[in-house]
């Protein structure tokens, strides 16, 4: 299911886990399996497997004191709660890394632009009350924080058109063709990943579509109802967008200020390259949507194939040195500074501009 | 076949939740079959008294990472013993109304790191257990809204235990525009995403000041250092407006360029002011910050640059580079 916790095998949560279980099975004897997972939101077999290890444990293997506790695959019994002293089964505290892991999660979630103020509200006041009872666990949430950037005007009509199910109309820019084209829009679901989205079924081109929200230049809510058709959300942790393996292959080479590149776009493979830079291979269904990069790179790198995309990155570059009075593209001698010194730590292209990671948002999944 | 480290850990701390008295090492590891099984045979003469320790060691610090508070008791004949006391474990008092166990259930699904993920989990379970959450399930999609901390970053994990134990870090790390790696000495402080990218802010002990680093640009692995944090750490800790300024966020300059009728949307969004020159091109004034050169570029033969003139030498020099191919 989209949106479950990601949750590895791990001897430390499964331990954290049956302490909670223990707990909770006290309280409710002959608790229904089904129940109980989905109350501590694991599977079943994660519960099963849980059920295996607990009557192997207890105060002492030797005085005949482990925990009695067995399932006939439908409900779960614990035959000997006495095993356990009252007190040796109350809810425990929270710890550091639990504390941190949940009031930086709400301060960065009540930090979105556009959420609704009554979710606002009540994320401000669990964080207020977790904050108390994790009392000094909770301070190492101060050193983590979290900013989803949105748009808060045009999260709050997409938030309402969800919730009304209404459609909506929408000016959007793309940046790989640098146009604004209209559309009409059955939002589906809201994703902040850094930056917020909205999911959608685009009723021009009938098919799935995500829309970076600072990306919408106009949006309003149409009366026509939403009717998106029933689609399978698929988990959008990695990325929003995955090449295809049709896709044709661009090979871009950069020097060491063009490393960034492999950060912003989904690639096949980086290879180091001796002069500190890479030889990073991607795909793309429009590598024309790609001479913005070539562009932008600059002496930081070149595009190695297509040629015809090396080749029309060129052709833009000489056609827009045209336009400067005097200025001959030919002539490098009397080149401007662009070794700008960096900041000290070092930081560039964090720009939206490479954020080409995203680009082809519009372009459908 | 040996026994799985979960059902150890679990025995262990019921008997350190169960006991009411200090439990010697050697209780514990008689009370313990897994402990039993790890001293094998020569048990008591000393033989794996070693591997016995080390894992006990490492159990009780697992236990403590889950929250536990162990108290180390030394008896009147110098023998240490264990317990965690129910006072210093149990769970304070707390309500939570529908709507702000909704709110923790949306926080607990944000991370997308396994570390911080489970650590979620394990925080809605104890509150689930203690009786919370009934009414709701916090597990369940909150509405459509679905935010998501992502951590691509292999350093983010020591990285937040350096900064969560105040640990001073070393790691290789290459600067925007260098060729190779470079050695840095850091006290870490603090860590913040923004729009998806991680930094750590902290004092870099070769250059003795503060310094934001970009995590997905630090290379092989974090090396933990004994020692204590040499410098104060700050009350608040500013990332984002250092990154900001990288990203050519705070400008404090304006630029005036040509752009051509219907092209460079954002550039019109960020403009302060757009003048028609009827020939099929509109003059802009836009904010001039770190970057705007190479965005400039991008719109290729859309964009002229009218002043000021470094700008335009930088915009021209860069149109050479890829003219030049």
């Amino acid at each position: 299911m989209a949106g479950k916790p990601v949750r590895p095998v791990n001897a430390i949560d499964q331990t954290r886990r049956m302490l909670s279980l223990v707990t909770y099975l006290r309280e409710r004897p002959g608790a229904r399996i089904e129940d109980v997972a989905r109350a501590f939101g694991i599977t079943e077999d994660e519960l099963v497997s849980d059920l295996d290890v607990l009557p192997m444990c207890g105060t002492s293997f030797r005085g005949g004191d482990l925990l009695d506790i067995d399932t006939d695959g439908e409900r779960i019994w614990w035959h000997n709660p006495a095993a356990l002293g009252a007190d040796a089964a109350e809810p425990l505290r929270l710890a550091a890394d639990e504390a941190t892991a949940l009031l930086v999660a709400a301060r960065a979630v009540a930090t979105l632009p556009g959420l609704r103020e009554s979710d606002r509200q009540a994320l401000l006041r669990a964080t207020a009350k977790v904050e108390t009872a994790a009392g000094e666990a909770a301070g190492a949430s101060s050193r983590l924080s979290v900013t989803f950037e949105s748009e808060g005007g045009v999260f709050a009509d997409v938030d309402r058109a969800i919730s009304e199910r209404r459609r909506l109309w929408i000016r959007y820019y793309s940046p790989a063709r640098d146009e604004v084209t209209e559309r009409e829009i059955d939002p589906i679901r809201l994703v902040s990943v850094g930056h917020t989205y909205v999911e959608a079924w685009c009723r021009r081109s009938e098919a799935r579509r995500t829309f970076r929200l600072d990306r919408v230049a106009e949006i309003k809510i149409l009366d026509e109802p939403s009717a998106p058709p029933e689609v399978e959300l698929r988990d959008l942790s990695e990325a929003l967008v995955q090449p295809a393996a049709e896709d044709p292959e661009v090979v871009v080479e950069v020097g060491p200020g063009g490393r960034w590149v492999a950060e912003y776009y989904p690639h096949d493979s980086a290879d180091e390259l001796p002069d500190g830079g890479l030889r990073i291979t991607l795909r793309t269904p429009d590598p024309a949507s790609l001479r913005r990069l070539a562009l932008r790179l600059g002496r930081d790198g070149r595009i190695v194939a297509p040629r015809e995309l090396a080749d029309s990155a060129r052709r833009a570059a000489h056609e827009a040195l045209a336009a400067y009075d005097g200025v001959d593209a030919e002539d490098t001698a009397g080149g401007g500074q662009t070794e700008r010194p960096g900041p000290a730590a070092g930081g560039r292209a964090v720009h939206d501009g490479p954020d080409g990671r995203y680009d082809r948002q519009e372009q459908g999944l | 076949m040996a026994i799985a480290k979960a059902e150890r850990l679990m025995n262990l701390a019921l008997c350190l939740l169960g006991t009411r008295r200090p439990l010697s090492k050697r209780e514990l590891r008689d009370s313990i079959e897994a402990y039993v099984e790890a001293s094998g045979p020569g048990r008591g003469a000393g033989g794996s008294d070693d591997s016995f320790n080390r894992m006990f060691e490492r159990d009780k610090d697992d236990l403590r990472e889950l929250g536990l508070v162990i108290e180390t008791v030394e008896s009147l004949d110098g023998e240490i013993g264990y317990l965690a006391r129910r006072d210093s474990n149990r769970l304070p008092p707390i309500t939570l109304d529908a709507e702000e166990a909704a709110a923790l259930g949306l926080a607990a699904k944000v991370w997308q790191q396994a570390r911080l993920a489970g650590a979620a989990s394990g925080a809605l379970q104890k509150l689930r257990a203690a009786g919370l959450l009934e009414d709701v399930d916090p597990f369940e999609a909150h509405g459509a809204l679905e935010p998501r901390i992502p951590v691509h970053e292999a350093a983010f994990e020591p990285l937040m235990l350096a900064c969560r134990d105040r640990r001073p870090v070393a790691f290789d790390y290459r600067k925007a525009n260098a060729a190779r790696p470079e050695t840095r000495h850091v006290e870490p402080w603090a860590l913040e995403c923004w729009r998806g990218h991680w930094y750590l802010a902290g004092f870099d002990r070769d250059r003795g000041a503060e310094r934001v680093f970009r995590l997905s640009r630090i290379t092989g692995k974090v090396r933990s250092r004994g020692a204590a944090f040499t410098a104060p750490v700050p009350d608040v800790v500013t990332v984002r407006e250092t990154v900001a300024s990288w990203a050519g966020e705070i400008a404090d300059r304006t630029a005036r360029i040509r752009l051509r009728s219907g092209a460079g949307y954002p550039l019109r969004a960020k403009a302060g002011a757009v003048r028609e020159l009827g020939d099929g091109w509109d003059e802009l004034e836009i904010p001039y910050g770190h970057g705007l050169d190479a965005w400039l570029v991008e719109f290729g033969p859309d964009v002229v640059v009218l002043e000021p003139a470094e700008l335009r030498a930088d915009v021209v020099d860069r149109l050479r580079a890829v003219a030049k191919g």
